[in-house]
């Protein structure tokens, strides 16, 4: 409890002194469940951060909430100091924040190549009256296929290329949508348990390709349930439960904490008979 | 058994104004559906207001042709905002009852008594297309072979017709193929994932919506033109669900298929229609037989086309050419 306190109260100092995504008093309540009750909540700029935490949480949720696919009923939040209130999902992810989801959401009857090229951003061609006249985005076109192609390289898929991506496999999928998420030019990018039902052999590629982003520059939050992934790669770690922060922390120390590991097994585990401590009422 | 004549019918129905006009109709739903997962259950709503607003622009103000029917298709454009501005953010399947909804409560405002001064109310406005058949270059006669024949009125619409199935399928063709037509795809296999892009995909399912709907516009145009004039009872409901028949007949998300999808439906159902004419006239039918189908030739050809289309639905659901695959992959 001592640990955990302190380390919210004072991180390790050189964190948090230029956030990318700053959140502040965000709520969520579904009827009379509080899904999400984040009071603040930084993200370092050029950092990878994990957000962990039992079933429930309240992690996708958050996600969804940042990410503009669902409404917080109090709270602001805010991109390099632009606020992000109120604002659409697309306008969010043109402003540079790009997500993935839990579950892979390829365009199944797209090619592979053409899941990739359709997250280029701003692109004249996409807009209906400029899509008769070709000569207008006949180049931009050219060089966004380029791109698209240079990324399934990158990702191992481009054999796969000119296939619909829903003969992909689940594996695939998930290097596709990390390409996909890529092909926007995110400043941060959310993943949602990138490496959830992935062979342990892809999962490695999957996290080369989580530190290739950091090494270009980009921020990274992701929802992980694997603790060893978690150590593998985080700079920082946020460990959420019923909705809260419960404390957060470089990886070995959040990893030792005491409440995290009652967070995850069960408080019975460590203590039989102690009643739960104020404010936390119930099991996770 | 007169082969002959069954065979000309089929054939005249199958590349006459009516299958031009479905081609038409299947077409603005390809767009709507194939490509952008809308769907549209309303679709003669849009050809409805096509052939009234041309048809009240003429008869009811007097106006010309010409600007009758950009104020019909207009009128699609205002409909199709009408309708997906509050709709599209909603569920697919609230659309798709919102649209059926929204053509029928149309139909019966244009058809009730008060609207008669403007709309003709139940007896409908006639005489509006003169001005059309005046540019015919066709000259008079019949021209065909057997029951095959056109009178040259008919050939003149069929021309204009067929060359508005042309323009907007290769319209339909290069917007599906260009940037634009990409993202819609997309949306038509996970919204969401799209709009985790950027994509503002209710304003592409706008754009969609109306495009479609003004193809559809054209269909009731030629209607109107066709008939000289334009009926309530014209466009009821089953009028969208033909189409559909033609569109999944002929394959979801190709270019020909409406087209193709809309001639065959037109060609069986005529052509069984008048088998079935001609055979309640067969000597050797039993008298009860021969009962029950006089009279009664069109629903039972309708009735036996819903039933071809439930075992193509088996067999073949992807329609004559659509891929099988696709249909495996889902969205």
């Amino acid at each position: 409890m001592t640990t955990a306190t302190a380390t919210a109260a004072a991180p390790a100092p050189g964190w948090k002194q230029d956030p990318i995504l700053v959140v502040k008093g965000m709520r969520r309540a579904f009827g009379g469940l509080l899904a999400v009750d984040v009071d603040r909540l930084e993200i370092k700029r050029g950092a990878i951060t994990a957000i962990i935490g039992p079933n429930g949480a309240g992690k996708t949720t958050l996600f969804n909430l940042l990410s503009g696919f669902d409404r917080p009923n109090a709270g602001a939040w805010t991109l390099d100091g632009l606020p992000l209130s109120g604002l659409r999902p697309h306008r969010i992810a043109r402003l540079g924040m790009v997500r993935t989801f839990q579950l892979t959401r390829s365009l199944a009857r797209l090619t592979v190549l053409e899941n990739v090229i359709v997250a280029a951003q701003a692109q004249r061609g996409e807009r209906l009256d400029h899509a008769l006249l070709r000569w207008l985005w006949r180049d931009e076109e050219e060089r966004a296929r380029e791109r698209a192609r240079l990324l399934l390289q990158r990702f191992g898929i481009e054999h796969m290329a000119d296939e619909q991506a829903g003969t992909l496999s689940g594996g695939q999928r998930k290097l596709l949508e990390m390409a996909r998420a890529l092909m926007a030019e995110p400043k941060l990018v959310m993943l949602d348990e990138p490496t959830a039902g992935v062979n342990p052999a892809l999962t490695q590629s999957l996290l080369t390709h989580i530190r290739g982003l950091k090494e270009q520059g980009v921020t990274i939050v992701f929802v992980e349930h694997d603790m060893d992934v978690v150590q593998d790669i985080s700079d920082w770690v946020v460990v959420m439960a019923q909705g809260r922060i419960l404390t957060e922390g470089r990886p070995g120390e959040v990893i030792a904490d005491e409440n995290v590991i009652d967070a995850y097994l069960g408080r019975a585990h460590t203590d039989p008979d102690g009643a739960p401590p104020a404010g936390e009422a119930g099991d996770a | 058994m007169e082969f002959d004549v069954i065979l000309g019918n089929a054939a005249r129905a199958g590349l006459g104004p009516q299958a031009a006009i479905f081609a038409l109709a299947a077409i603005g739903l390809n767009l709507h559906f194939g490509y952008g997962g809308l769907l549209n259950f309303g679709q003669v709503g849009f050809m409805m207001l096509g052939a009234y607003g041309t048809a009240i622009t003429v008869a009811t103000w007097g106006g010309p042709l010409w600007l009758g029917i950009p104020f019909g298709l207009g009128l699609c454009v205002a409909f199709a905002l009408a309708l997906g501005i509050p709709t599209l953010r909603l569920r697919s399947d609230y659309f798709a009852i919102t649209t059926i909804a929204a053509s029928e409560i149309l139909r019966l405002l244009i058809r009730a008594s008060p609207a008669t001064d403007v709309t003709g109310g139940p007896f409908g406005l006639q005489a509006i297309a003169n001005s059309f058949y005046d540019l015919n270059f066709v000259p008079d006669g019949r021209y065909g072979w057997g029951t095959f024949t056109y009178s040259a009125n008919q050939l003149w619409v069929m021309i204009v017709a067929w060359i508005l199935v042309a323009g907007c399928s290769a319209l339909v063709f290069a917007l599906i193929r260009s940037p634009w037509g990409r993202v819609l795809r997309a949306i038509r296999e996970d919204e969401d994932a799209v709009l985790s892009l950027g994509k503002n995909t209710i304003a592409y399912k706008l754009q969609a919506l109306t495009i479609g709907g003004v193809i559809g516009g054209l269909a009731g145009i030629i209607d109107a033109l066709q008939q000289s004039g334009v009926g309530s009872e014209n466009f009821m409901p089953q009028v969208t669900f033909f189409a559909w028949a033609a569109l999944i007949l002929g394959g979801l998300a190709t270019t020909i298929g409406p087209v193709v999808g809309a001639m065959l439906f037109w060609f069986l159902r005529e052509g069984m229609e008048s088998f079935i004419r001609d055979l309640s006239a067969q000597s050797w039918l039993p008298q009860f037989l021969a009962d029950f189908l006089d009279g009664s030739e069109g629903a039972i050809s309708v009735a036996l086309m819903g039933a071809g289309l439930v075992a193509m639905m088996a067999l073949h659901p992807q329609g004559i050419f659509g891929r099988r695959r696709d249909l495996h992959l889902g969205a």
